[in-house]
């Protein structure tokens, strides 16, 4: 076999039903695949049977990698798990990144990725090291939080030993279960931690000595160094500045805070933690004390203590915090509950319009909520475990139904969150919410993780207005570079809202792609895909970059064109996967709009439903999606060379 | 407790070497990226593999206190360079004119292993490593001597961490 450079050519399957461990071949899916989601979703096509559940043995956990994984291209620290998500109303295939430092580790072990399928009789953890995979017992390690695991097995098989960990909310087969590594990062959407919880597979442990190689490694080097200099938003240089003038700090409470970054990337984004946090049980331990979701405070007023036995529960702090927390708030001004044990539920005295109406909290609420829940505690514990939609469904004989309206578009279960409605997270004004909601329609998560994201970080910070905001570019400049990027110069002109449909539709469409690229190669949504750059003469960014990238690391020439044409082909193959299995067509995707019913929190502007419906055609159209059913054609699929997905969708009569 | 860096005043008939630059890291800066690791493992090894960096970085979120990362001193009186001296006719440790950089040719290196073991700051500080080939090819930090724009490390950290003192502006 000739020389593979950037993947490392094999992936693990393992069966804990029946202790097998066998290889799959990463290169029988490359470069039409890519890696990581890419191929994911290719395997998952291929043996996904119709009847499975979240929590059914024969659920593929997916935890992959990409062939950019452990490089030096920046933002390449990331892993991407993939399997039927619990979280989900009802639950779909869909996915949850994570940064740090176990996706590198994992490369460097000699992986592309791990597929776990099956169910292990007793507790048991993957113990993977320089292209040698065993399946040991976790007894002793059941019961423990993610912490403690992860401090474990670093005192069995060494200090340089990464960990990725299901917490007790695991073990209990919460569906807002994360799997978590570190201190401060986590697959938080989706609950996977669950799904590792109902394999009774506590946790993957990883050391690798073995490298990635690089197939033509000046120009990458050449390449990256070039692209690291990129690594800025707009208003990013003064950000960078006050970091460096900090270095270590110290709280109010006297803990030490340590800057953090996730492994492999040189943007300027970060995180701080906190050293020897005193633990409820006495003990220290450390917290992060600030990631995008805090519990209602900046880095310096949330409860360090909080922040740290989410992690260790191993419990999805964003939904608690900006779905179940404030709709328990909401019932409680509708007295359907009062408190949780004995500690009153705080609210606000006006009614509660969007997530910045909600009432701040004590430590005492939090830390009951989070131990209810991560260990199944009474009747109320054990439905908020299921997360906040399944919890309404069962609590209060459904009374809380109509409270989750503001929060949650309904189907994927996860809150509301920059696309201008309930918030939290960055302002998007009006219209510029509009393609992100067409991305909340058509995705299967809150589309955050890697859509909407590009979107916010990438876009909107250029533009010459959007909102009270200003950017640095003129909207001649946006303009030029519009019609170059997106082939239409009109695409950000504050100048047009639903008319024509097309300048919201192919925005849309062009970072769904591109959010599959990212998530396949896999670098980082807050690095890639860049449109506007602050240093290129002409303030466009090279979109050719990613391709770029693929093609120096690993051999393969890969044109932009092509690399595009593979994002397209994922994200395809993801929708066949969700019409064929999960019975995805234009009714769900519209069923979504429900939750964007209401006035914009930043501009007041609401939805119109009718002609937002144009907008959903147009998307339709240009991804060559039936307008009925809104499943993929026969035409388009062909052309991505999908013609045994057309063939199969067709037998199930989805074709039409 | 001696430090071995420093000039045993007991040995006369050893000349001053030319100073050298060194790497400086301020470890509260450091945002345990570890860009540094495969920059630098690319650069000369040609694969990205913290393993092979010549600067390491470790950390564990669990053990409280700053990243601890090794790089070679590049030390006034280098045991290393030393070492290879007096064991081989023709040295594989060499001085580089410019920044005076202790540096191992690899076409040289035969593997001996005496350098890392002279070596007062090891193993605790893991600054020489090798390569298993056929034999052993040893390397450690040579401050990028051969590359215009200075050592890749000081000019990847995207935490302003690691810096490049000449030899001039080095302290005694």
């Amino acid at each position: 076999m000739s020389e593979i450079y950037g993947w490392t050519g094999e992936i693990l399957r393992v069966d804990l039903s029946s202790g097998e461990i066998s290889i799959v071949d990463t290169m029988k899916y490359v470069p039409d695949f890519i890696g990581g989601l890419g191929i994911a979703s290719r395997i998952a096509w291929e043996e996904l049977s119709p009847d499975i559940d979240a929590f059914d043995p024969e659920n593929p956990l997916f935890i992959m990698v990409g062939p950019l994984t452990g490089t030096i291209a920046s933002g390449a620290g990331r892993v991407e798990i993939l399997g039927i998500a619990p979280q989900q109303h009802p639950p779909v295939f869909s996915r949850s990144g994570m940064g740090g430092h176990w996706g590198a580790e994992l490369k460097y072990a000699g992986y592309d990725g791990v597929i776990v399928q099956g169910r292990a009789e007793m507790p048991v953890y993957l113990w993977i090291h320089d292209a040698q995979a065993e399946i040991l017992d976790a007894s002793n390690l059941w019961g423990r939080g993610t912490y403690g695991t992860t401090k474990a097995l670093r005192a069995i098989h060494g200090s340089n030993t990464r960990v990725i960990s299901c917490g007790q909310a695991g073990e209990h087969l919460s569906r807002i279960a994360v799997i978590q590594t570190e201190t401060g990062n986590a697959a938080g959407q989706g609950g996977f931690g669950g799904v590792m919880g109902s394999k009774k597979l506590k946790a993957i442990a990883v050391r690798g000595t073995m490298g990635v190689k690089v197939a033509r490694p000046q120009e990458f080097f050449d390449l990256s160094i070039n692209a690291g200099r990129e690594s800025q938003w707009p208003s990013g240089f003064r950000r960078r500045r006050r970091w460096d003038a900090r270095g270590v700090q110290t709280d109010r409470d006297g803990n030490i805070l340590r800057r953090r970054k996730c492994g492999f990337c040189v943007s300027p984004c970060g995180y701080r933690i906190r050293e020897n946090v005193q633990a409820t049980d006495g003990s220290s331990i450390p917290s992060v004390a600030q990631h995008c979701w805090g519990y209602m405070g900046n880095s310096q007023t949330v409860d360090p203590v909080a922040r740290a036995i989410t992690s260790d529960y191993g419990l999805n702090g964003w939904e608690i915090t900006y779905g179940m927390i404030p709709w328990l708030q909401m019932c409680k001004q509708h007295g359907l509950i009062d408190k949780v044990d004995s500690v009153d539920i705080p609210v606000p005295d006006d009614p509660i319009e969007y997530m910045r109406d909600t009432e701040p909290y004590s430590s005492e609420f939090i830390h009951t909520l989070l131990r209810k829940m991560a260990f199944r505690e009474g009747e109320l514990g054990d439905a908020l475990a299921d997360g906040t939609c399944y919890a309404a469904d069962r609590l209060f004989s459904g009374e809380g139904i109509p409270f989750l309206d503001r929060i949650y578009p309904r189907h994927c279960g996860q809150t509301a969150h920059w696309a201008g409605h309930w918030g939290p997270g960055g302002a998007v004004y009006w219209p510029w919410w509009l393609p992100p909601v067409l991305q909340w329609c058509t995705d299967t998560r809150d589309p955050a993780s890697d859509s909407t994201h590009q979107w916010t970080e990438h876009v909107q910070p250029y533009m010459p207005e959007s909102g009270p905001h200003r950017g640095p570019f003129s909207l001649e400049k946006v303009s030029a570079i519009c019609a170059r990027v997106y082939g239409n110069p009109d695409i950000l002109n504050p100048a047009f809202e639903y008319d024509p449909p097309e300048l919201k539709a192919i925005p849309a469409i062009w970072h769904s792609h591109r959010a599959m690229i990212v998530d396949s190669l896999i670098l980082c949504d807050r690095e890639h895909s860049r449109v506007f750059s602050m240093k290129s003469e002409d303030g466009a960014a090279d979109t050719a970059l990613m391709s770029k990238l693929l093609s120096v690391c690993t051999g393969y020439d890969v044109s932009e064109r092509e690399l595009d044409r593979a994002g397209e082909r994922i994200w395809n193959q993801l929708r066949a996967i969700d019409v064929r299995n999960f019975g995805r067509g234009r009714a769900i995707d519209e069923s979504t709009i429900d939750g964007f019913m209401y006035p914009g929190k930043d501009d007041g502007v609401m939805l119109d439903r009718g002609k937002f419906l144009t907008l959903l055609d147009k998307y339709y159209e240009l991804s060559g999606w039936s307008l009925a059913n809104g499943c993929p054609t026969r035409a388009k699929l062909e052309e991505l060379g999908l013609g045994d997905v057309a063939d199969e969708l067709e037998r199930m009569g989805k074709l039409t | 407790m001696t430090d071995l860096t420093e000039k045993d005043e007991t040995v006369e008939n050893i000349p001053q070497l030319q100073r050298s630059g060194v790497i400086e890291v301020d470890e509260d800066l450091c945002l345990t990226c570890r860009e540094c690791e495969v920059f630098c493992s690319l650069y000369h090894e040609g694969e990205c593999n913290p393993n092979v960096s010549r600067i390491r970085v470790s950390y564990d979120d669990f053990v409280p206190g700053p990243p601890s990362i090794a790089v070679c001193k590049q030390c006034d009186w280098p045991a290393c360079y030393y070492a290879c001296a007096s064991r081989w006719d023709e040295p594989a440790i060499l001085i580089d004119k410019v920044t005076g950089a202790r540096y191992i040719d690899s076409g040289k290196c035969r593997g001996c292993g005496a350098c890392a073991r002279a070596c007062p700051l090891m193993p605790d500080q893991p600054v020489i490593g090798f390569r298993q080939g056929r034999r052993r090819i040893y390397f450690k930090c040579d401050l990028c001597h051969d590359r215009a724009e200075g050592p890749v490390c000081v000019q990847i950290c995207p935490g302003n961490a690691i810096r490049f003192i000449p030899a001039e502006e080095r302290s005694k």
